[in-house]
């Protein structure tokens, strides 16, 4: 692709967001929708900016971002993990399997008021909600990738003289490594989505209770500066995860 | 595969629920606290749940928007994502926008969708299509781009249009990928019911649980908790058996463990 | 020996027992059965008995489907046969060791080493110190004709380029017996010439033991002693010819030695025969 179908590709994706914008602002402008229901885009948006910059609202950014990566860090770990040794070992596979096939179907959000009642209201519940959200994408994109390496890899490691313990490590998992990101950004983006809901049903800050609070009092500026700010952290962490990726995956076709 | 195997995979998740159940009633037993329920007594609190005609009106009012939304959102975004994945300008034009709704929580927008459209079924559902559209539409898309580019070019040489072409090859072709994200999908629009019945705390099973739980009703919280667990295990497996049956000339899924061990 | 061994007299294969204290690989009454399905069972190798002297360039030849790169994989110990046994200098083989070393025909490279990566693998895993094993591994890319693409990702290399470092990497680690499993199936016909040229002249500084599977009937001429002809359902040996032609071989004068020409035209037609006389499986 030359960088000039790019730079158009890049403008035509800005439309429909431009757009959208342009639409609310004319809804607003033509009082078509009342500004206490809709207000108008340049209202939010210079109200994120002033809130971006006090204390308080940072305080609420960094403690929905240290439930959202603790969480997350354990579905990679738990993920990452029972994935591989659920590829590697077929008595394991056996009990993993039904397990998983039980559990990832099942709306973990239900189970909330259950973590709420062993956990506590703190910040447990809710990292064990983002984690037990995340954990399935994580881990079975990680069995996939690791069942689904080349066998030839492996006898290759093996003729070479790797121990069979240390193949699991130095081949599976380093081979998978494309499948088991691909997992940890769909789990990434579940953390996202999890931890600000979970702090919408009950919490005492993060940004999912600044929108619980602002809709109380119908503010309705105030509930649109969170959900943006959500997306920012979203698009951010993806951003992120991506130039791991490329880093990580430099040698693999197509990354 | 024998009959036996098979029926061995048949039985395997019965017992994986029977363990996990028998975990929960052990760790309860062990815990002895007050705010956690055996197992056996929650069990106990789900048919008085699903006789009380409020509560079981209530759910079957959820599922309907549910169904509503679902079959709403994979109407609009299969084509969606079918035209993404085969032309570069309609991609280019709609990813950007995905991208920054994508790690927006959908029933995170039910206060303000209810401020706009009151509490009624129009905007639980509208959030419930929310929910759902974005993995119909990204595995459509992916599916639609991995159609292999001689097929279609057998296709146009037979004298499809691009329309034609779009019917009866990509969306064929990519049927496999799309029931992975309607699969997706479906589990997505019970957690957006659920959630956005928590949030905006008016009626339907996400409703009936914090209400028990804000009354110390405990049997009851973890009564509901099983059955909207049992929903969504069984909307799983009855999707999966139509994806099966619907994809079987697809390649079979990759099942076996690898052979170093 | 003359130019082919009387067909009739070399059905049989000579087993262990008639060959010198030299022999490096033993095949003593192999077979190997694959579960197709449920009810099917695959015979794909049915006793097999062969031995493979030290320093013995072999060929396996046959056509797909007669389980020639199975008792590759037998002796590599990646498979264990179904029955009897095979042995490497006297010790049954029981799992993959660096004495043995493959060589895919899908290159089997770590996607995520660079080329120097992929050679010092080997090495480092023997416990060689890196910069040990650096030094060697860089000689053996110098060797394979790769220099200057050390730090290359495999993706980055075209087929022919991937296979001289799939060889690299492993004569990296000294195997005394390369395996080959149709090395050169997956290039296109220049550039397999050229590795087969290759090939040859680093066979040729130290002789090793190599077993090399393939379809194509020069390839096995060319390069081997020995060419151990296969048919198929079941996999069996129909014949072993010597390949008695002088080295070093040059492929532009060996096309037009007679001698080569008659290898070859014999060959094809027990081929023929095969495929006459041979079910399709």
């Amino acid at each position: 692709m030359t960088s000039r179908a790019l730079s158009t590709d890049v403008l035509l994706g800005l439309l429909p967001i431009a757009l959208l914008i342009a639409l609310w602002q004319g809804l607003v402008s033509f009082e078509l929708a009342p500004v206490a229901l809709l207000p108008p885009p340049g209202l939010v948006f210079s109200r994120l900016l002033q809130q971006l910059v006090t204390f308080s609202f940072q305080q609420e950014i960094i403690a929905t971002l240290f439930r959202l990566f603790t969480g997350f860090l354990i579905a990679v770990a738990l993920g990452v993990g029972v994935g591989m040794v659920a590829a590697a070992s077929p008595a394991i596979n056996a009990t993993v399997r039904p397990l998983v096939r039980v559990l990832a179907p099942l709306p973990k959000v239900a189970l909330y008021p259950a973590l709420l009642l062993l956990l506590g209201f703190g910040h447990e519940s809710k990292i064990a909600l983002v984690a037990a959200d995340a954990l399935f994408p994580i881990l079975l994109s990680t069995y996939y990738g690791a069942s689904t390496v080349e066998q030839k890899l492996i006898w290759s490691a093996m003729a070479a003289g790797t121990p069979r313990r240390e193949i699991l490590l130095k081949v599976v998992l380093p081979a998978a490594m494309p499948s088991i990101l691909t997992g940890c950004r769909i789990g990434l983006v579940i953390s996202c989505i999890v931890v600000f809901l979970a702090e919408m049903i009950t919490s005492t800050d993060g940004l999912g209770h600044v929108l619980i609070t602002a809709a109380r009092t119908f503010q309705a500026v105030d509930m649109f500066v969170p959900l943006i700010t959500i997306s920012l952290l979203g698009l951010i962490l993806n951003a992120l995860l991506q130039a791991a990726r490329s880093y990580l995956l430099r040698g693999f076709p197509e990354a | 595969m024998t009959s036996s195997a098979a029926i061995g995979r048949r039985v395997a998740p019965l017992l994986a629920c029977i363990g996990l159940l028998a975990a929960w009633q052990v760790a309860a037993l062990a815990l002895k606290n007050d705010s956690f329920p055996t197992a056996l007594e929650a069990m106990r609190a789900v048919p008085a749940i699903l006789g009380d005609k409020e509560a079981l009106i209530n759910i079957l009012a959820s599922l309907r928007r549910m169904a509503i939304g679902f079959a709403a959102a994979v109407a609009v975004s299969i084509p969606l994502g079918l035209l993404m994945g085969r032309s570069r300008t309609v991609a280019a034009f709609f990813n950007p926008l995905l991208m920054v709704i994508y790690p927006v929580p959908k029933a995170a927008l039910m206060p303000i969708i209810m401020l706009w459209l009151g509490v009624g079924d129009i905007a639980k559902t509208l959030v419930i299509f929310l929910g759902v559209s974005l993995p119909v539409i990204y595995h459509s898309f992916e599916g639609a781009k991995a159609v292999e580019e001689k097929m279609l070019w057998s296709g146009a040489a037979m004298g499809l249009s691009a329309a034609q072409c779009l019917v009866r090859i990509v969306l064929p072709a990519a049927l496999p990928e799309i029931l992975t994200g309607c699969r997706t999908g479906l589990v997505l629009a019970l957690i957006t019911m659920i959630t956005s019945e928590m949030i905006a705390r008016q009626s339907g099973a996400g409703n009936i649980l914090f209400n028990a739980l804000d009354m110390g009703q405990y049997d009851t919280v973890f009564a509901m908790i099983i059955i909207v667990g049992a929903m969504g295990i069984g909307l799983d497996a009855a999707f999966e058996k139509v994806r099966a049956r619907l994809v079987r000339w697809s390649e079979p899924q990759f099942d076996m463990p690898l052979s170093f061990s | 020996m003359k130019v082919l061994p009387s067909r009739s007299s070399e059905v049989a294969t000579p087993g262990p027992a008639r060959q010198p204290a030299t022999a490096m690989i033993e095949i003593d009454h192999v077979s190997q059965v694959f579960q197709t399905s449920a009810r099917k069972d695959h015979l794909a190798l049915s006793d097999i008995s062969l031995t493979i002297e030290d320093g013995a360039f072999v060929s396996i030849l046959g056509p797909s489907g007669c389980g020639k790169s199975t008792l590759l994989y037998i002796v590599g110990g990646f498979v264990s046969p179904t029955s009897g046994s095979a042995k490497v200098k006297g010790k049954t083989i029981t799992a993959p060791g660096p004495d043995r070393g493959p060589v895919f025909q899908e290159f089997a490279l770590f996607p995520w080493k660079t080329v120097l990566g992929n050679v010092m693998y080997g090495p480092r895993q023997q416990g060689v110190r890196a910069t040990e094993a650096e030094a060697q591994s860089r000689a053996l890319i110098e060797m394979v004709g790769l220099k200057g693409y050390e730090n290359f990702f495999p993706k980055e290399l075209s087929g022919g380029m991937k296979q001289r470092v799939a060889l690299a990497r492993t004569l990296a680690y000294h195997p005394e017996v390369l395996l080959m499993d149709e090395p050169f199936g997956a290039l296109d016909a220049h550039t397999r010439t050229r590795l087969q040229n290759d090939l040859l002249n680093i066979w040729e500084r130290d002789r090793k033991t190599v077993l090399f599977v393939t379809h194509s009937v020069d390839e096995a001429v060319f390069l081997s002693d020995k060419v151990v002809m296969m048919s198929r359902s079941p996999g069996r040996i129909r014949q072993v010819i010597d390949i008695d032609l002088p080295r070093p071989r040059r492929r532009t004068e060996l096309l037009l030695d007679p001698r080569y020409q008659k290898y070859v035209v014999d060959i094809e037609r027990m081929f023929d025969d095969i495929d006459e006389a041979g079910v399709n499986p």
